[in-house]
């Protein structure tokens, strides 16, 4: 495919497997000296994975990666100490030293070298903390260039970035490439790789379906690659209950741009309803609302009865969240799984007898939920800190859906977890659907909304801006409605 | 704090206490033998001993008690104080049989103790005013209260000191051991220590007070009001140093005395950290800041060891584990 010298790294028949799940399937990736490469796919994909097996940080099931030199990983969520200044940040773990102590004007010139000569403007005495994402992601750049990698890979750097922003950072990769680094840009956002990129990889459910050089390739044959054409397949409703399990009545909730306005919607039992929509145009106040955490106008109800008062009477009613922060807002990241399992269900039997909590109860219920999720750990016991992110999301989701729940609100389930544990935690809420339990599944991603969607609502600056059922998906509209078009 | 940085900070600790004898003028090994001589050498100094134990072990309890729902109160000395100038009053006032007088002693040093922890519980619910500031701030009120009451309106005519009447001799704990000043306190305090731990272990309440303490945000979602468990959970802290403090006007001193505490609710604090907020570890770590406090004076005498070593050393643990505690330090 190219010239084997100019190569800077090569990956052949790279498989990772998670448990049961096959998250990198056999793929084969060149990367090319002065060339910037992207990598993209839906999420869940398998880039991620793949681009840490290429960084070196994680260890492929089967298959060989050959570099030719250092290859630099910047992350999608840095991994900068925040209040450390920004040449602290650069020379952490390979200090300049003078003796025993660290040489901090070699260390500082070092840096404010590195920064001139790739023209990256980094105040290097500035603390990180106080500097804006851009800022922070050039420190983490300048980092990986501090190691003079042959190879640089950017997991979703555009992510967090202003337009301005954007434009600037793609300044610096072709500067980079042009000094003979191979840059792999992951991303999903197909306007960047048809401006910026000179070769294309599109993966697939972690396989490699499309390789292109972007010059002779087009953004909608990148996005046919992508999504595969159809809309993965739901099994029909196995019995909508005619009455709403939870109606919403002129719901408006939160201030300021990220606010609920007025809407009303219902889900019936046996339903998942989609909330397709952008970051940001109100969904943490719609679910912060229905969870009793944010006050509100309007009115909810779940069946006959009127759904009112404080997170704990909302709970009773037999309402679930599962909430976008697992670390911070669904888990005791400090206690067991046992522990975890029983919170939000601590007042009342099974867990709870009298005034005590059963601890026989929580250690049934945690021994159901780690063999029916599948939570990979040493014991029930262990502390859920220890565990890894998509094993966390399992407690997470295996509670909310322990005790037949009538009404599960999941936002973002599947956030930043691997492939497996992604569709385990799909494919059980599809079973709460067809159980009878009514979904409300909000999810910036509007594959998963779509592939797990009864209905789907698009919510823009608040409101409700459209509504479709499952038969009548149309992608592009859609996408338009949580784009702003009338 | 994990056993290796517990045992390095344990010698250092040791190691800083030795150094400042030296620098005090004496030998640190025969000063600690007479401070263990002081504490440990006999059925009266080891019941002296018990006697500090349990002073601290009240306040070292409350102060566990507010950390689990992941409250700093270092108001424990304040609500000892007012605990104790409830008791006082009280006690000096009621001429009843033991078994009224005894009860409504404790009873009333509690519910003072509990008013005090309220204060700073209800200034945090109700406005989000931070509990650390609150309750060091009551801590002053407290004692210029006790101060001006006992002194002015309250003093006792026949007293010479700051102090209430003598209480009724009916009205005092019964005594462990005969001819010692150890009292009923002791087994009070080592009931209090077991509940609290199956209170925090087993029951509802302790589990929303865990979790509020250790992931607010995860609690809130879970039902658990953080406010009300604020609340609740600095007045039954404050209610459990009150207590303390009502058995040592009852059991100790027989009345109230402005001088009543030495600084028992500061010390445990240290003694809440090193018992890892675990009730019966705190007992242990209560019994070993205990032998310090009784064992300090002898050494003084002995081995001309000023006992503001003790005091010195006592505050460097304070302070080097309240740092500990509020930079959140991974394994706090």
């Amino acid at each position: 495919m190219t010239d084997g010298a100019s190569l800077a790294l090569e990956a052949r028949g790279i498989v990772k497997r998670f448990g049961s799940v096959c998250a990198v399937d056999g793929v084969d990736l060149d990367l090319v000296r002065g060339e910037i490469h992207a990598l993209c796919g839906e999420n869940g994909a398998g880039k991620s994975t793949l681009a840490r097996i290429v960084a070196g940080t994680l260890a492929p099931t089967s298959g060989s990666v050959l570099r030719t030199g250092a290859v630099g990983l910047v992350h999608q969520h840095f991994e900068l100490v925040d209040r450390l200044r920004v040449w602290e940040n650069v020379v952490l773990g390979r200090e300049p030293r003078r003796g025993l102590r660290l040489d901090e004007t070699a260390a500082r010139e070092r840096v404010r070298m590195l920064a001139a000569s790739y023209a990256l403007d980094v105040d290097p005495d500035a603390i990180v903390e106080n500097l804006p994402v851009g800022i922070a992601q050039r420190v983490e750049i300048l980092r990986e260039l501090s190691r003079e990698p042959t190879a640089l890979v950017l997991d979703e750097p555009t992510a967090v970035l202003a337009p301005g922003e954007i434009d600037a950072l793609f300044a610096t990769l072709r500067e980079l490439a042009a000094r003979g680094a191979a840059i792999l840009v992951i991303t999903h956002k197909l306007a960047e790789v048809i401006a910026h990129a000179d070769r294309v990889t599109v993966m697939r459910a972690g396989r490699v379906v499309m390789r292109s050089a972007t010059a002779a390739t087009s953004l909608e044959a990148i996005a046919r690659a992508m999504v595969g054409g159809e809309v993965p397949g739901l099994a029909p409703r196995s019995g909508v209950a005619p009455r709403p399990a939870f109606a919403a009545r002129a719901l408006s909730a939160g201030g300021g741009a990220h606010a609920l306005r007025s809407a009303t919607f219902e889900v019936r039992g046996g339903e998942i309803v989609g909330i397709a929509g952008v970051e940001g145009n109100g969904q943490s106040a719609l679910t912060d609302a229905i969870a009793g955490m944010l006050p509100y106008e309007g009115e909810m109800s779940l069946g006959e009865q009127p759904l009112r008062g404080d997170p704990a009477a909302r709970i009773a009613a037999g309402v679930r969240i599962i909430p976008q922060d697992r670390q911070r807002e669904g888990l005791v990241l400090g206690w067991s799984i046992v522990d975890n399992v029983a919170l939000g269900d601590q007042t009342r039997p099974p867990l709870a007898r009298g005034w005590t909590i059963d601890r026989n109860a929580a250690a049934a219920l945690a021994t159901q939920i780690v063999e029916r999720f599948d939570v990979r750990t040493p014991s029930i016991r262990t502390s859920v800190a220890s565990l890894s992110g998509g094993n966390q999301q399992k407690v997470v989701v295996g509670r909310a859906l322990a005790h037949a729940p009538r009404f599960v609100v999941a936002y973002q389930p599947t956030r930043g977890i691997d492939v497996g544990a992604a569709a385990l935690v799909q494919s059980r809420l599809i079973e709460a659907r067809n159980a009878g339990t009514a979904v409300l599944l909000v999810s910036f991603e509007l594959d998963e909304v779509l592939a797990l969607s009864d209905r789907v609502l698009v919510l823009y600056r608040g409101a409700i801006a459209g509504a479709f059922e499952r038969a009548a998906f149309d992608r592009a509209r859609i996408g338009a409605l949580m784009a702003g078009a009338a | 704090m994990n056993a290796r940085s517990a045992t390095i900070f344990a010698v250092a600790l040791l190691v800083i206490a030795a150094a400042a004898m030296a620098l005090a003028g004496a030998n640190p090994l025969a000063g600690f033998a007479a401070l263990l001589r002081g504490a440990l050498g006999g059925e009266h100094q080891l019941s002296e001993t018990l006697v500090q134990t349990t002073a601290l072990l009240f306040p070292a309890l409350a102060v566990a008690f507010a950390f689990r729902a992941g409250l700093f109160n270092i108001g424990a000395e304040g609500q000892l104080i007012v605990g104790g100038l409830c008791a006082g009053l009280i006690g000096a006032a009621l001429a009843a049989p033991g078994w009224i007088a005894i009860p409504a002693i404790l009873c009333a040093g509690t519910a003072g103790g509990a008013f005090w922890g309220f204060i700073a519980g209800a200034l945090r619910a109700r406005f989000g005013g931070n509990e650390v500031i609150a309750t060091l701030m009551l801590n002053i009120v407290a004692a210029l209260l006790a101060n001006y009451l006992v002194s002015g309106p309250l003093h006792a005519p026949a007293a010479t000191g700051a102090e209430t009447a003598v209480l009724p001799a009916g009205s005092w704990l019964p005594v462990l051991l005969p001819g010692t000043r150890l009292t009923i306190a002791l087994l009070l305090a080592l009931a209090l220590a077991v509940f609290l731990r199956y209170l925090f272990a087993r029951t509802v309440f302790g589990y929303g007070l865990r979790a509020a303490g250790d992931a607010p945000a995860a609690a809130a979602r879970a039902g658990i009001d953080l406010r009300r468990t604020a609340l609740v959970a600095m007045t039954l802290s404050g209610a459990i140093a009150g207590l303390g403090g009502a058995t040592l006007v009852a059991g100790v001193l027989h009345r109230f005395n402005v001088a009543l505490s030495p600084g028992y609710g500061f010390i445990a604090i240290a003694v809440a950290l090193v018992g890892a907020l675990d009730p019966l570890r705190i007992v242990a770590a209560a019994f070993a800041f205990g032998i310090l406090q009784s064992g300090s004076l002898t050494m003084q005498v002995l081995a001309h060891v000023p006992k503001d070593v003790v005091s010195f050393v006592e505050g460097l643990a304070i302070i080097g584990l309240s740092a500990q505690r509020l930079t959140g330090t991974r394994d706090a």
